[in-house]
């Protein structure tokens, strides 16, 4: 196993190199200029060009990937174009609302997902599984900033229960951190909880079917037990899958919702970066999500062992 | 349900919901959400409004413009000038302090306009006819001039960026093609660097040790007087979201409420709206001058006789007619040097049989007409629309490149041949203060290969702009101004869409919120 997660930490690597270059040939090819962005409508093309010579916009492809592929292997994200402060500095002050945000939704979707899609499996043609995958089905094709609109009209508009938008810190104390993320959370949670309840009513047909669940019942296990201790563990696997998978999901939602409810995170600031062509924003932080999601497929990986004993590595 | 239906019905909640009321702890903060995101503060650097709007309370200018749009002494004392107009000293004001704590010198003084003028259109004009820029003293600086200049004092007082801001001499020694690495002004307001979220946060910090001038303030002269102890910029990039948390009492004063929603924020309890900028925009369609078909002036000719600025607006603002006016003329509707003069090719019926004869003599058969839509910007989007129509129903080819604006920005740059990666047309506007000279309106330079995109070359355009920088009195100005919007109309640069307004909202708790060309902050307090 060690040896297994060893090889695959080293496999990142490589993986991380590709997506290096295709982050930096991407941005290579796509129309837009930083320099024209921030020489402004009173620049002259002398002065754009100028700008752009301060910038090393104007050495070539090999020069420029080069020199900065070096800084990556040394850790250095490079600075910003436009805030002209280190990318390092600007990830740091923004990863605590993401990650606050994203972990929140992740482990509400779970606490919510999973039981409807136990329940909808158990129950499999009642009213209560129709419901659910009703939910589901709405879940995932309402787009995240109706869902964040409705939310925010109801329960920060309307009932005054949280605010309309904004981030606190961890640091400025528990509960308004969570009352500031409740309704993100809820927001970004429709289409992940809509996944995963659906994966797990399907994994959960599919394994209450076997014999092994006959034999547990026939033995005069209960069902919550059957449900809950012999088939969801079986059933796990499709499910990690899907969680992991989903963190793409996430990320995305995450740039919308951030919009919506104003939270400086890094969904923001990627769009905002990608907007006004600053490239070693754009570049660190798509490297910093890439990480991440090779990382948690990791996890995911070996997740599988914990769950399924028959799958060694 | 549209997404636009949804976000108004989302802020119309806001009228439902019992107003709130400022928090204690925020009696002495004012929470603004301006116009744009916030990403450097460099005022020679940087030339943003936003940037320049968070610029003015870090740094203080030589002379401040008033709302007559006269250059007011405001770090200056005053100024003599000599009998032929080649000399000229000024002196800085005692009390003077950078928010480091250091003096202001004259040498701070001559370095910061060194590195404005090497950016400035202004300055640059100023810049060919400077002899020297030298600091007599600590408290006096010197122009010696090569031609008399007549309009220094405005070019030290304008807002137009680039700011002609003062620093410290060492952090005007930057490469002002580079940004600066240290944010110390002697303004008002201390930015508070450490609390600084690009993107999201931006903090100012009352400067304890500015002394105002004893005057009332107006825009940009006179005193400066801070009511706020801390002054935060929340960046909101969601307009439903940004007045559904003005509704709420989260923000305090919105700079640029979208005119879909500023019906349900004026029946908001709690909530004032009134018009952010009586010198407004201006929307305008540019040609490229270097290809067919626009580099015939028949061609231009056509198309203006064909705009209808009422479509275009209409397109901008929607159906509230207050919020635009017409404008056959380069010149801002109420400044000093407005003048209809020469303007009938944009007035009275639209003629498209006159325009497609016109467009006929100019040789016009049939090519592509590449149009760059920034279709991220509402009011490039509207414009590009309606004017994509007339042309088409003028006989022409349109294609219409729906991109957004940052990729508009750098493909405007572009000389190339419109089919080889360049373009025609775009559609974008201008603030009306910049509209109100002819020295500060870029799109009207008709300097060739160092005009603004599009590059006209026109040398009685040029000439009336240099005689209107030495025009001795208002008199002269204004038959500068005549002549200049009649031989305008006439080359066409570029075609005016319109004159449109804006709004800003803040809490009715709020006072002192004027009318301006961008958010005065001085003299605004609560209760």
């Amino acid at each position: 196993m060690l040896g297994y997660i060893v090889r695959r930490v080293l496999a990142t690597i490589p993986v991380m190199g590709v997506v290096a270059l295709f982050v930096f040939s991407l941005l290579y090819l796509a129309p837009g200029d930083p320099a024209a962005v921030i020489a402004g409508d009173q620049a002259s093309p002398e002065q754009i060009a100028l700008i752009r010579a301060s910038l090393g916009l104007d050495r070539p492809f090999l020069v420029r990937f080069g020199e900065w592929a070096w800084r990556i292997a040394h850790g250095d994200l490079g600075t910003s174009i436009f805030t002209n402060l280190p990318v390092a500095h600007m990830i740091a002050q923004r990863i605590e609302p993401t990650l606050s945000l994203m972990l929140l939704t992740l482990v509400v979707s779970l606490l919510i997902a999973v039981p409807l899609g136990v329940l909808a499996a158990a129950r499999q043609g009642s009213t209560v599984d129709r419901v659910v995958m009703l939910l589901a089905v709405l879940g995932f094709s309402t787009p995240v900033f109706v869902i964040g609109y409705l939310l925010a009209y109801v329960f920060a508009l309307r009932l005054d229960w949280f605010p309309v938008q904004g981030y606190v810190p961890l640091a400025g104390g528990f509960w308004p951190f969570l009352r500031a993320l409740i309704l993100p959370a809820a927001t970004l949670g429709g289409i992940y909880i809509a996944l995963i309840a659906r994966i797990t009513r399907a994994s959960m047909l599919e394994v209450l079917s076997q014999d092994y669940i006959r034999t547990a019942r026939a033995k005069g296990l209960g069902q919550r037990a059957v449900l809950f201790v012999h088939a969801l563990k079986n059933a796990a696997v499709p499910i990690v899958t899907v969680v992991g998978l989903g963190v793409a999901l996430l990320i995305g939602g995450a740039v919308v919702t951030e919009s919506v409810f104003a939270i400086p995170g890094l969904g923001r600031l990627t769009v905002d970066a990608i907007l006004r062509r600053d490239y070693p924003v754009i570049q660190g932080v798509v490297l910093l999500f890439s990480f991440a999601y090779v990382v948690i497929n990791l996890l995911v990986d070996l997740l599988y062992t914990l769950f399924d004993p028959r799958i060694r590595y | 349900m549209q997404r636009r239906d949804l976000l108004k019905a989302a802020a119309g909640a806001g009228i439902l919901a019992a107003p709130r009321l400022a928090g204690a702890a925020g009696a002495r903060v004012l929470r603004f959400v301006p116009q744009a995101n916030f990403a450097n503060l460099d005022p020679v650097w940087g030339t943003q409004y936003v940037v320049r709007n968070a610029s003015l309370l870090v740094w203080d200018t030589l002379y401040g413009l008033d709302s007559g749009l006269v250059p007011r002494p405001q770090m200056c004392e005053g100024h003599e000038r000599s009998d032929d107009g080649l000399r000229w000293d000024f002196r800085l004001r005692a009390g003077l302090r950078f928010h480091d704590g250091e003096p202001v010198r004259a040498r701070d003084v001559v370095a910061s306009l060194n590195r404005w003028m090497a950016r400035d259109a202004m300055g640059q004009v100023l810049k060919a006819r400077l002899d020297a820029l030298e600091a007599v003293d600590d408290s006096r600086f010197r122009f010696r001039l090569r031609a008399p200049f007549p309009r220094l004092l405005l070019a030290l007082a304008k807002p137009m960026p680039n700011l002609a801001a003062i620093m410290p001499e060492r952090v005007a020694a930057t490469d002002p093609f580079k940004q600066i690495g240290e944010y110390i002004g002697s303004g008002p307001m201390v930015f508070r660097r450490d609390e600084w979220v690009p993107g999201s946060r931006v903090v100012f910090a009352r400067f304890d040790g500015y002394v105002p001038r004893p005057e009332p303030s107006d825009w940009l002269a006179g005193g400066k007087r801070m009511l706020f102890d801390r002054i935060e910029w929340q960046i909101i990039p969601d307009p439903g979201t940004a007045a559904a948390a003005l509704q709420n009492g989260e923000i305090d004063w919105w700079e640029t409420p979208i005119p879909d929603l500023v019906p349900l924020l004026r029946q908001s309890p709690g909530v004032r709206v009134d018009i952010a900028d009586p010198l407004g925009n201006v929307g305008l369609l540019r040609f490229n001058h270097l290809y067919p078909p626009f580099n015939d002036v028949r061609a231009r000719q056509a198309v203006a006789m064909v705009m209808n600025q009422a479509d275009e607006m209409h397109a901008v603002v929607g159906s509230d007619d207050a919020l635009w006016r017409p404008m056959p003329s380069v010149f801002t509707p109420g400044t000093p040097l407005y003048t209809e003069a020469g303007g009938e090719i944009l007035k009275g019926p639209r003629d498209y049989a006159a325009a497609k004869a016109r467009l006929a003599a100019a040789g016009y058969n049939g090519e592509k007409v590449v149009m760059l839509v920034a279709t991220d910007l509402a009011i490039t989007k509207g414009q590009s629309d309606v004017t994509a129509d007339i042309l088409t129903r003028l006989g022409m080819n349109v294609d219409y490149v729906a991109t957004d604006w940052g990729t508009v920005g750098a493909r405007r740059a572009k000389q190339d041949p419109p089919a080889k990666g360049g373009w025609n047309i775009f559609h974008t506007w201008l603030a009306g203060l910049d509209c109100a000279l002819p020295a500060t309106n870029i799109a009207l330079r008709t300097n060739g290969p160092k005009a603004w995109f599009g590059w006209p070359n026109s040398e009685n355009i040029q000439g009336l702009i240099t005689r209107w920088y030495d025009a001795p009195d208002a008199g002269a100005e204004h038959d500068v101004a005549a002549a200049l919007n009649r031989t305008a109309l006439d080359v066409l640069p570029y075609v005016p869409t319109g004159f449109f307004l804006g709004y800003q909202a803040w809490r009715a708790d709020l006072t002192g919120i004027v009318k301006a060309p961008f958010p005065v902050f001085w003299g605004v307090g609560r209760g």
